[in-house]
C-alpha cells in the first residue's frame, strides 16, 4: 500500500476511536443521569438499608467521575461489567449471546431488500420516466413512508394469525425470520433501489454501451451483463451505511415479534437502568456504525485517489 | 451538442404512455395533491376542518368504530380511541403537531448544520477537520438509542425529540454545505469580491449561500418525511413526545395493543402517516431529479 | 422493451415468491394432542438466582422449586408442603418446621433434608440478595437443624402466625433448593438449578423461554397432565394475542384491555380464586408527620377536601365496566380484603357514604377550600411494567375525570424509576400517580406504604406511626385485629388517595387444550400450580 493510502487509513482510524470514544461518555453520562437502577430492581418493599447495600455492592455510591475511569479502565480491557438485570452474566457476555440473532435477521433483511430493489431499480431505469418507474418508485418508498412497527404487527396480523402460514413471533427457522426480515427490510429498498437506477442511468447512458448497442448485442444482454456490473460498485459501498440503519430498525422490530437480539436487549436494558449492558450494546452499535463508515471511506478513498489528500 | 440520449430513445418507444407520464413529469400533481390534502389543509385550517375538540374525551364514548362498521355512528366518521376523542378531529390536528414537529426540528438542525458546513467549506483547514470529525461522530451514534437514553433522562417532552432529531440532522447539512461551499469558493466571482473587500461573513451569507438554497431546500423535503417517521418510533418506544398530544406517532403506539380489536385507532394515524411521508418522499425526489441531481446519492 | 421488461418483472417475482414460499412448513400450528404446553408471559426479570428476582418474577421458579408450605389452589388457606408440620415458641421468636420424607431432588441430588432449608435461606440473605421479603430473612439470627427432618429458625423479633406462614409459604420466596448441587457444582448449580417441584428444569433461552418437563412419580402423587411446560416471554400484547389465537401458545396474560375481545375471539378466561391486585391512585405530598420538612401546604390536595372532592369526580362504576369489562371489585381502601386482618364489612357502607361519585358535590368542595375552575393544576404520572399495562388508561380517565370538576391535568407516561425515584425522594407532591399493587398481610401493608419508615410514603402521619409501633409489637389476635381496622379506618375518613378495584389474576387460554385451571393467584408470581392445570378431554 501506498504512504498516502496508509496515512489516510491511520487518520481514519483515529478517528473513529475518537467517536467511539465520545459515544462512551455521552451514554455513560445520560444513562447515569436517567435514574438509579436500584430503583427499577429492588422490589418496591426495599428500605434504606437494602438501598444502601445494594449501593455498595454494585459501586453505584461511588463518584460519577470514578464511575466513569472505572469503566473506561474496564472497557479497554473488553470488560463491560456485570449486568445488574441478568446478574451472574457479564455485560459482554449477554452482547455475545443476543447478537448472532440480530446478525441473522439483518443479514435476510439484506437480502431481502437487495433481491427487491435490484430488479425494481433496473426496471425504473430502463423504464425511466414511464408508469414503470413511477409504480417502481412507489413501491419502494412505500417502505420508507409505513412506521416500522406498525408493518411489522400488521404483517403478523395478516400471515400469522389470519392465514397462519408463519409462526407470530420468537426465534426458529427461516419461518420466523421472514416477517421481521421483511419489516426491516423493506425500508432500505428505497434507498439501494434510488442507487441502482442512478447508477444505472449513468451507465445506460456511456459510450461503452452504446458501442455494444451498435454491435448488436441483445438489449437484456446489455442491461444486465454490461449494466449492472458496471453499475454495482456505488450500491456495493452503500451496504456498509445501510448496514447501521439495519441495526436500528432490529430495535423495534425484535420489539414487535419477540426477537432475542441485541436490539431488544437494549430496550430492556434502558427500561432496567442495566447501565453496563447498555453501555456495552451502544460501544457495539456504534463500533459497527464506524467500522462500516470506515471501510467505506477506505473503499472510496481507495477508487478515487483524489480523496485521500483531502 | 444534441446528444440524443439513450434514455430519450427508450421513452419514445413506448408511445402509449408518453403523454399521461410526461404530464406528469412536468409536475408532481398526485403527491401535491395528497400533501395539500393531507397536511397542509388541516395543519393550516384544523379549528376549522376538525369537528371535535382533540383532547375532550368521554369514557362513554370509547373505543367506538368507525360508521360504517357495526357499531359505529355518523358523529364520529372515523370512531373514537381509548378515552373516547374522536379520530377525525386528533388525526386532523395531528398534522398540525406533525408538521410542526418536522419544520421546528428540520429548521434548527439545518441552520446548525449549514452555519458550520459553511464555515467549514470556506475556511478549510483545522475548522473544517474539527467540524468534518463531528460530523463522522454525530452520523455513527444510534439515534434510536440516543432518544431512549436521552429520554429516559429528561422525561418524553418536545424538547427531547428536537434535541435528537436535529442532532442527528445537522450532520448532513453540513456535509452538503461543506462540499458545494469547497465547489464554489473557487469560482471567479468569489475571488472578485474578495479583491473588493468583502468581509467574509458577506461572502457566505450573500455570494455563497444563495447558491446553496436549491439544495438544501430538496434535502429539506426529504427530510420531512423521514423526521415524521422518526418521530413516530420514539414515541412507540416511549421517548417521545408527551402523551397528551393528538401526533401521529403516538397515537398509532398508544392503539398498538387494539390492533387488532380496535384497528382504526393505529389505522387512520398510520395512513396518514404513510400518505404524507410518501408524497413528500416522491415530491423530494421529483425536486432532486429536475434541480440537483448531484445530490442523487444523498 | 414493454414485453421484455414484463416478463422480466414476472420472472423475479415468481423467484422471490418461490423461495419464500419453501420456507412455509407443511403443518399447521394447531395441533390436537399437545406434548409442550405453552403459557406467553409479558415478561419478568429472568435469572436463575432466586435471591436475584422479586416475588412476581418467581412465576419461573413455580414449576420447578417449591416452599415449605402450600397455599390452597381453592381456598388461599396455608397448609403443608415441603413442611408437614410447623409450630412457634411462646414469644413466637423460634419457628420449628417438621420436613416431609422422601422428598427427592431433581438430577439426582438425593433427599430434601433441613440443610438444604439452612442453605436455602442464606441465599436469600446474600449481600446482593434484593429478594422481596429479603428483609425478613435478614431478621433470622440463625437457622437450627437439629436432626434431618427438623429446622428451626430463630427470628430477633416476633413473627405473628399470619406473617410466618405467608413468609413460608407458596406466597412467600423462600424457595428450596440444593445444598448438594451446590457442593458439586458451585456456581454452576445455578445454570441448572436441582429442585423438588413437579416439573424439573431443562433449559433457559435469555429472551426467548424457559423449558420444564414433567417429573415421573412425584412426592406428591400429581403428574403433570402435559409432557412439557415452556414459559415464552413475548412484550408486546398484541404478540400474545396473536399467538393465542394462532395456537402458538395455549395460555397467555393479556392486558386487562383486551379481555371482553379475547372472550369475543374464542378463548377462555383461568382466573385465580382470590383477589390479587388492588389499583388506587395516589396523592403526593401526603407528609403529615409532625414537623416534616417536605410537607407542602402549598399542594392542593393536602386540604382533605380537595382529596374528597377528587375522589368524588370519579365515576369508578364506569371505569370499571368500559376499561376493566366489569371484572374486578371495590375497592375500600388499599391493602384490605375480606383475607385480611381486621376487615371491616361495614366499610362498604362509609365508602359509599363518603366516596359516592357525584361531581356537583366535588365542585363544591373544592370552592369550600378555595379553589376555582382550573385553579388547581395536576401531573399524572402514569408507566407501565411487564403484566401491568393498566397505568395508562387509569392515568388518562383519572384525567378525564378531574378535568370535568375544573382540575387541570397533565398525563405524562414516565418509566417506573422515574416515578419511584421520586416519591422516594418525597418530591412528588405535583403529582398523582395509579399502582397495581399485590396483596400481602395487612401489617407487611401498612409497614410498605403508610409507615414513615418506609420507602413509599404513600400517605404518613403520627397517628399512622403509632398504630404501626403498637401493631408491630402486639401479639393477641384481637388486639392486633383492633389496631387493623382502626389504622383502615383512619385511612378511609381521610380520603389518604383515590382507591379503585381489586383485580383478580386473569389468563387466556385456548379452551380446545385447556379445559380449567384452579390456582389462588396469591402464590409468588400470581399464575402458580402449573402442575394442577387440567386438559380438554
Amino acid at each position: 500500500m501506498q504512504q498516502g493510502m496508509q496515512h489516510f487509513i491511520a487518520v481514519r482510524v483515529l478517528q473513529s476511536l475518537l467517536a467511539a470514544l465520545v459515544m462512551s461518555v455521552i451514554v455513560f453520562g445520560l444513562a447515569r443521569v436517567s435514574g438509579n437502577p436500584l430503583d427499577v430492581m429492588l422490589p418496591i418493599e426495599a428500605t434504606a438499608e437494602d438501598y444502601e447495600r445494594l449501593s455498595k455492592h454494585w459501586g453505584l455510591d461511588k463518584p460519577v467521575l470514578t464511575q466513569y475511569f472505572l469503566f473506561l479502565g474496564n472497557a479497554l480491557q473488553g470488560d463491560f461489567g456485570q449486568s445488574l438485570k441478568y446478574q451472574g452474566t457479564s455485560a459482554m457476555e449477554l452482547v455475545g449471546q443476543r447478537l448472532p440473532a440480530t446478525l441473522e435477521l439483518a443479514g435476510l433483511a439484506l437480502l431481502i431488500s437487495v433481491i427487491l430493489a435490484l430488479p425494481i431499480g433496473v426496471i425504473a431505469a430502463v423504464g425511466k420516466d414511464s408508469g414503470w418507474d413511477v409504480a417502481a418508485k412507489v413501491i419502494a418508498l412505500l417502505g420508507q413512508s409505513l412506521p416500522g412497527f406498525w408493518l411489522g404487527i400488521v404483517l403478523m396480523w395478516i400471515f400469522a394469525v389470519m392465514l397462519g402460514w408463519l409462526p407470530t413471533s420468537g426465534r426458529g427457522g427461516i419461518e420466523h425470520m421472514i416477517l421481521p426480515a421483511i419489516t426491516i427490510g423493506w425500508f432500505q429498498v428505497a434507498a439501494i433501489m434510488r442507487l441502482v437506477r442512478s447508477s444505472m442511468l449513468d451507465v445506460l447512458d456511456s459510450e461503452y454501451v452504446k458501442l455494444a448497442r451498435v454491435k448488436g448485442i441483445p438489449e437484456w444482454k446489455v442491461i444486465w451483463k454490461h449494466c449492472l456490473r458496471n453499475a454495482s460498485i456505488a450500491p456495493l459501498t452503500f451496504f456498509a451505511i445501510v448496514a447501521g440503519s439495519l441495526l436500528t430498525g432490529s430495535v423495534v422490530t425484535e420489539t414487535v415479534f419477540s426477537w432475542p437480539g441485541i436490539g431488544l436487549l437494549v430496550i430492556d436494558a434502558i427500561q432496567a437502568r442495566d447501565f453496563p449492558v447498555v453501555q456495552a450494546v451502544v460501544i457495539v452499535f456504534a463500533g459497527i456504525f464506524i467500522l462500516c463508515n470506515l471501510l467505506v471511506d477506505i473503499l472510496y478513498a481507495y477508487l478515487d485517489p483524489r480523496i485521500r489528500y483531502q | 451538442m444534441a446528444d440524443i440520449t439513450t434514455r430519450d430513445l427508450l421513452s419514445e418507444t413506448s408511445p402509449r404512455h408518453a403523454t399521461g407520464w410526461r404530464a406528469l413529469r412536468r409536475y408532481p400533481l398526485f403527491p401535491l395533491a395528497i400533501l395539500v390534502f393531507f397536511l397542509v389543509i388541516p395543519a393550516v385550517f384544523a379549528p376549522l376542518v376538525a369537528p371535535f375538540d382533540p383532547y375532550a374525551g368521554s369514557l362513554s364514548a370509547r373505543l367506538i368504530p368507525p360508521f360504517w362498521q357495526d357499531g359505529g355512528t355518523s358523529e364520529h366518521l372515523l370512531g373514537t380511541d381509548k378515552l373516547g376523542r374522536d379520530m377525525l378531529s386528533r388525526v386532523i390536528y395531528g398534522a398540525r403537531v406533525s408538521i410542526t414537529v418536522s419544520l421546528i426540528a428540520i429548521f434548527v438542525g439545518g441552520i446548525i448544520g449549514t452555519v458550520l458546513g459553511l464555515i467549514s467549506g470556506y475556511f478549510g483547514g483545522r475548522t473544517d477537520s474539527v467540524v468534518m470529525r463531528l460530523v463522522d461522530i454525530s452520523l455513527s451514534l444510534p439515534t434510536i438509542l440516543l432518544a431512549l437514553v436521552l429520554s429516559a433522562a429528561l422525561g418524553p417532552s418536545f424538547m427531547t425529540v428536537l434535541i435528537v432529531i436535529s442532532v442527528l440532522l445537522w450532520a448532513r447539512y453540513a456535509r452538503l454545505v461543506r462540499g458545494e461551499t469547497l465547489a464554489i469558493k473557487e469560482l471567479d466571482f468569489i475571488a472578485r469580491a474578495r479583491v473588493a473587500g468583502a468581509s467574509h461573513v458577506r461572502i457566505m451569507l450573500v455570494y455563497i449561500l444563495p447558491n446553496l438554497v436549491n439544495s438544501l431546500v430538496v434535502l429539506a423535503t426529504l427530510q420531512v418525511g423521514y423526521v415524521i417517521l422518526l418521530e413516530s418510533t420514539l414515541s412507540f418506544l416511549g421517548a417521545g413526545l408527551p402523551r397528551a398530544e393528538p401526533a401521529w406517532g403516538l397515537m398509532v403506539a398508544d392503539g398498538r395493543e387494539l390492533i387488532v380489536t380496535a384497528w382504526w385507532v393505529s389505522m387512520f394515524p398510520g395512513i396518514a402517516i404513510m400518505l404524507t411521508v410518501l408524497s413528500l418522499n416522491l415530491l423530494g425526489d421529483w425536486l432532486r431529479d429536475h434541480f440537483d441531481p448531484k445530490l442523487k446519492n444523498i | 422493451m414493454k414485453p421484455k421488461l414484463g416478463s422480466l418483472f414476472a420472472g423475479l417475482l415468481a423467484m422471490v415468491a418461490a423461495v419464500l414460499l419453501s420456507a412455509v412448513p407443511e403443518t399447521g400450528w394447531a395441533q390436537t394432542s399437545v406434548k409442550r404446553l405453552v403459557f406467553v408471559s409479558a415478561g419478568f426479570d429472568e435469572s436463575n438466582r432466586i435471591w436475584d428476582v422479586s416475588k412476581p418474577d418467581h412465576v419461573q421458579f413455580d414449576p420447578f422449586l417449591e416452599t415449605l408450605l402450600e397455599v390452597d389452589p381453592a381456598t388461599g388457606e396455608y397448609g403443608p408442603r415441603l413442611a408437614t408440620a410447623w409450630e412457634h415458641s411462646p414469644d413466637f421468636k423460634d419457628w420449628t418446621f417438621t420436613l416431609r420424607r422422601g422428598v427427592q431432588f431433581h438430577g439426582g441430588y438425593g433427599e430434601f433434608t433441613a440443610r438444604d432449608v439452612v442453605y436455602s435461606h442464606s441465599l436469600m440473605v446474600r449481600d446482593d440478595s434484593i429478594a422481596t421479603l429479603g428483609d425478613l430473612w435478614r431478621q433470622v439470627s440463625s437457622v437450627e437443624a437439629p436432626d434431618e427432618y427438623t429446622v428451626i429458625f430463630h427470628f430477633e423479633n416476633p413473627v405473628v402466625l399470619d406473617t410466618a406462614e405467608y413468609a413460608f409459604a407458596r406466597s412467600g420466596d423462600l424457595k428450596m433448593v440444593s445444598q448438594a448441587q451446590f457442593d458439586k457444582e458451585g456456581e454452576g448449580a445455578f445454570d441448572h438449578p436441582a429442585g423438588t417441584g413437579s416439573y424439573e428444569f431443562v433449559e433457559r433461552n435469555s429472551g426467548l423461554n424457559i423449558v420444564y418437563k414433567a417429573v415421573e412419580n412425584h412426592w406428591s402423587g400429581v403428574t403433570p397432565a402435559f409432557e412439557e411446560l415452556e414459559i415464552r416471554i413475548a412484550k408486546e400484547p398484541a404478540t400474545r394475542l396473536a399467538m393465542l389465537l394462532s395456537g402458538e401458545a395455549h395460555i397467555g396474560d393479556l392486558p386487562r384491555e383486551l379481555h371482553a375481545d379475547a372472550i369475543e375471539r374464542g378463548l377462555k378466561r383461568l382466573s385465580s380464586t382470590m383477589s390479587v391486585d388492588w389499583v388506587s391512585v395516589y396523592f403526593g405530598g401526603m407528609y403529615f408527620i409532625t414537623g416534616d420538612p417536605a410537607f407542602d401546604p402549598k399542594v392542593p390536595w393536602t386540604d382533605v377536601r380537595v382529596r374528597q372532592a377528587l375522589n368524588m369526580a370519579v365515576n369508578r362504576q364506569e371505569l370499571l365496566d368500559v376499561v376493566f369489562a366489569g371484572r374486578g371489585e371495590m375497592a375500600y381502601i388499599s391493602n384490605w380484603t375480606s383475607a385480611s386482618e381486621g376487615w371491616d364489612p361495614a366499610w362498604k357502607d362509609l365508602h359509599e357514604e363518603l366516596y359516592a361519585y357525584n361531581p356537583e358535590r366535588a365542585k363544591e368542595l373544592l370552592k369550600e377550600a378555595g379553589y376555582g375552575p382550573g385553579d388547581i393544576k395536576m401531573q399524572i404520572w402514569a408507566y407501565t411494567s411487564p403484566g401491568e399495562s393498566e397505568h395508562p388508561a387509569i392515568a388518562d380517565a383519572m384525567g378525564l375525570y378531574f378535568n370535568a370538576i375544573g382540575v387541570e391535568t397533565n398525563v405524562e407516561l414516565l418509566d417506573w424509576a422515574k416515578v419511584r425515584g421520586t416519591y422516594r425522594d418525597k418530591a412528588i407532591g405535583c403529582c398523582m400517580w395509579p399502582n397495581v399493587i399485590s396483596w400481602r398481610p395487612a401489617l407487611e401493608g401498612l409497614r410498605n406504604w403508610y409507615w414513615s419508615g418506609s420507602n413509599s410514603h404513600h400517605y404518613e402521619d403520627d397517628f399512622l406511626d403509632a398504630v404501626y409501633e403498637e401493631w408491630n409489637n402486639e401479639l393477641d389476635t384481637d388486639k392486633r385485629n383492633e389496631l387493623s381496622r382502626s389504622a383502615a379506618r383512619h385511612l378511609i375518613e381521610n380520603f389518604a388517595e383515590v382507591p379503585l378495584f381489586w383485580f383478580r389474576n386473569e389468563v387466556f387460554a385456548n379452551g380446545d387444550v385447556i379445559d380449567s385451571w384452579v390456582y389462588p393467584g396469591l402464590g409468588a408470581g400470581r399464575t402458580t400450580q402449573f402442575d394442577l392445570i387440567k386438559p380438554a378431554s
